[in-house]
């Protein structure tokens, strides 16, 4: 039996239009050459090629182009947003904000700074998932200079408001930086309305490669950063290296495509998801993680009582699912994203993310929930009686 | 289910056809033994109907990973003709040994021995064990 692929929120196959691009960039005779050597044609024509992809990639951002620096993906993104504006405005305070639902991106440089001097505080979200904006506010302090939340979160897909989180933090001149690896091409995102100082995006999430990102980053008044490589001084030294031709371009036309399908894609998807709650939900006890309403299309978390995370995992090896069981974290821990909402290690335990994209037909949700729906109810029928209650 | 490196052969049959999950019926001669595992939630229900001073049946109940679950399913095979002895004496590695269980799952498996134990402590003419 064919695998069915629920884990887009993990990462996307490449959209063939995608690769058609990348591939005029690989070839010898194709767009291969070092965009920085512009002193010669093929250069020039590398260095077009990344040039148009900026300008893709600024659009989803509702950003300039100028602000764009590549990186390797989202994470480096983080990194470089929170090492990068920390270091740099170290002067004028030492505190920063975050959540506890962050991706661990966001969440490890924090501890990292911690130990550099800097403190931290991590925002508990409501049950639904959300950080209020008042939250925000409540934990601003005169040396706060950076506040970081993730827009649409992996595990759940709940929306944070970023857009009143930045009204708050430009009204109290702090930084605002924003994980949108989830949102990005799938939700509007306009850093200007939404005063955003720095928005990390990547390409593998939106049926575009692995391997390249972008920290999009406010040029007006220019925003300093304190680099996390150091060498041939690409992106205006903010991010060393040799750029990859191909995966810009492909992270260009993949953003092009998510720009040209968004409204449409995000409505197909938005269905389907809701087919599988609909499905679903009749399970006796099951949970719907994060809020039922603020979330992004194609994020679907639960939790089911009585099978524990693991065995549901392997019994449902036909489909490509993830779980908040330790086992299939690589800290070997439950879901501490679940955790922080509220559930208990058990039904942290016990939850499914089933993530649709692109490539997501109503067959495959229907088959999908035939299929959970057959395997709790075949690992209940041998969980001793409180087990199967428990949660 | 499709084949999954991660499992042994034997541990992938046993979580796909669950050999021995249910409970003995009746009450003549039959022990329920219960025992729950201190930190994951993994818990287990032995019951064995004994008779002539053996086991002759044997039926689980688990909550657990998939090895906790097959392991489950091969004890209750394993303590067919056993005596209140044996399973008063029975130890955990055997199944880890059979179902070649990491060492990073053998937390689980004593849970199995403490059901096994707390059945012979309630061994028709001993004090029984709750369940």
């Amino acid at each position: 039996m064919e695998t069915i692929y629920l884990d887009s929120a993990a990462t996307t196959p490449v959209d063939p239009r995608v690769a058609e691009e990348m591939l005029a960039c690989m070839g010898p005779a194709a767009d291969f050459a070092n965009a920085s050597s512009v002193s010669h044609g093929p250069g020039r024509r590398a260095s077009a090629r990344i040039e148009a992809a900026r300008s893709a990639v600024a659009a989803l951002a509702g950003a300039a182009p100028e602000q764009i620096v590549w990186t390797s993906g989202a994470t480096e993104a983080n990194n470089l947003a929170i090492f990068g504006a920390a270091r740099f405005h170290r002067s004028k305070g030492a505190h920063i904000v975050t959540s506890r639902t962050e991706h661990p991106s966001v969440l490890d440089p924090c501890r990292r700074l911690e130990r550099e001097g800097f403190e931290v505080s991590y925002l508990r979200p409501g049950p639904d998932g959300i950080v209020e904006p008042p939250q925000v506010e409540a934990a601003l302090r005169a040396d706060t200079i950076l506040v970081s939340l993730m827009h649409v979160n992996n595990e759940t897909g709940v929306i944070q408001d970023v857009g009143e989180v930045g009204r708050v933090c430009r009204a109290r001149g702090v930084l605002l930086h924003v994980d949108a690896a989830q949102s990005a091409g799938k939700l509007g995102l306009d850093v200007v309305r939404d005063r955003i100082d720095l928005l990390a995006v990547t390409a593998h999430k939106l049926n575009g490669p692995k391997g390249v990102g972008a920290l999009c980053v406010r040029r007006e008044p220019r925003l300093g950063l304190v680099p996390l490589l150091y060498g041939g001084g690409q992106e205006r030294g903010l991010r060393s290296g040799t750029l990859p031709t191909h995966q810009i371009a492909g992270f260009g036309a993949a953003c092009r495509i998510a720009a040209a399908e968004m409204t449409e894609e995000a409505a197909r998807v938005t269905h389907l998801r809701n087919r599988l709650w609909s499905a679903l939900s009749t399970l006796p006890g099951i949970l719907l993680n994060g809020s039922e309403h603020r979330r992004a299309p194609g994020i679907l978390n639960v939790s089911i009582p009585g099978v524990e995370g693991e065995s549901l995992l392997l019994a449902l090896s036909d489909l490509a699912v993830s779980s908040g069981s330790a086992c299939a974290t690589l800290r070997g821990e439950p879901s501490y994203v679940l955790r922080a909402l509220g559930r208990s290690e058990q039904l942290a335990q016990g939850s499914l993310r089933i993530s649709l994209g692109r490539y997501t037909t109503a067959d495959d949700v229907e088959r999908a929930a035939m299929r959970i729906r057959a395997e709790v109810g075949r690992l209940r029928a041998i969980a001793p009686p409180m087990a199967a209650a428990a949660g | 289910m499709h084949a999954d490196p991660r499992y042994g052969a034997e541990v992938l049959r046993r979580f796909r056809e669950l050999p021995g999950a249910g409970e003995v019926l009746g009450d003549e001669g039959v022990i329920r033994a219960r025992a729950d595992a201190a930190d994951d939630g993994a818990c287990v229900v032995l019951s064995l109907r004994t008779a002539r001073g053996v086991v002759v049946e044997a039926r689980f109940r688990a909550y657990g990973c998939p090895y906790f679950i097959a392991a489950a399913s091969w004890l209750t095979e394993r303590l067919r003709g056993a005596s209140r002895n044996e399973l008063a004496e029975w130890d955990w590695r055997e199944a880890a040994d059979a179902l070649e269980i990491p060492p990073s799952r053998f937390g689980r498996l004593i849970t199995l021995q403490d059901a096994a134990r707390a059945a012979a402590a309630a061994w028709p003419g001993e004090i029984a064990a709750a369940v």
